[in-house]
């Protein structure tokens, strides 16, 4: 870094540049590592890791017979991660066996393809999920509420 | 760390919340001889369907210890039930 400064002051004394450019050039030479350490400070502020997958379902019963119901579930983000790697331990036909299963309720997920390589990546993205279904038919409001936090 | 205590919390209609606080920790220590017992039985069985044992049992235990904090309530007008792993 002082070397690069020691150029340009040099060729400033020696006429090639200006002292505008000089001055254009040493803030541009100052300006990326500014920038690199202030990354860090805006994810880390503002993108903190998540440590809970919450699931709350509320049900309004209009009709008034059944009442409301409420579930709130949270589970802690090591636990899926320790729940994907012991999954890697099931067999594979065992595993072919359960996709089938899943297949014949319509579901279209391929549990082959969850790895626990992939496991940081999905968590990570799970950071960024919210999911939120609100839902009306026949006097009964379901809302449904997927989220990190 | 594993959870050490599990608290089941109970509530029916116009009745008072029954709150049962489980000791964890008696139920581990009860079966970790019951473990060791079973080790050869379980190093059998994992080398039968070509699961490494000691990678099992280390996933295993990451899966208890991260059972802590981990919570699951239903409320209803009728009843309740909540269940929180500390």
């Amino acid at each position: 870094m002082n070397e690069h400064r020691r150029q340009i002051l040099q060729m400033l004394s020696e006429g090639k540049i200006s002292a505008d450019e000089a001055e254009r050039l040493i803030s541009a030479m100052e300006e990326p590592p500014a920038t690199k350490s202030a990354e860090p400070d805006s994810t880390s502020a503002g993108k903190t890791r998540p440590k809970y997958l919450r699931v709350q379902v509320d049900s309004e019963d209009d009709g008034g017979h059944e009442g409301p119901t409420k579930v709130n579930v949270r589970v802690p983000m090591q636990l899926l991660r320790a729940g994907v790697k012991l999954a890697g331990l099931i067999p594979t036909p065992a595993l072919n066996r359960a996709n089938q299963a899943i297949h014949e309720k319509g579901i279209a997920l391929d549990l082959t393809q969850i790895k626990a390589e992939n496991l940081e990546e999905l968590v990570e993205h799970l950071n960024d999920l919210a999911v939120d279904v609100d839902q009306k038919d026949a006097g009964n409001k379901v809302k449904v509420r997927v989220f990190c936090e | 760390m594993i959870p050490f205590i599990a608290v089941v919390s109970l509530r029916k209609r116009d009745s008072r919340t029954f709150r049962l606080w489980i000791p964890l920790l008696l139920i581990w220590l009860f079966l970790l001889p019951l473990g060791i017992l079973l080790s050869p039985v379980i190093f059998i069985v994992s080398l039968a369907c070509r699961v490494n044992p000691f990678r099992g049992v280390g996933l295993t235990w990451q899966v208890l210890s991260a059972l802590t904090d981990t919570s699951i309530e239903v409320e209803h007008r009728c009843a309740g039930m909540s269940f929180h792993f500390l």
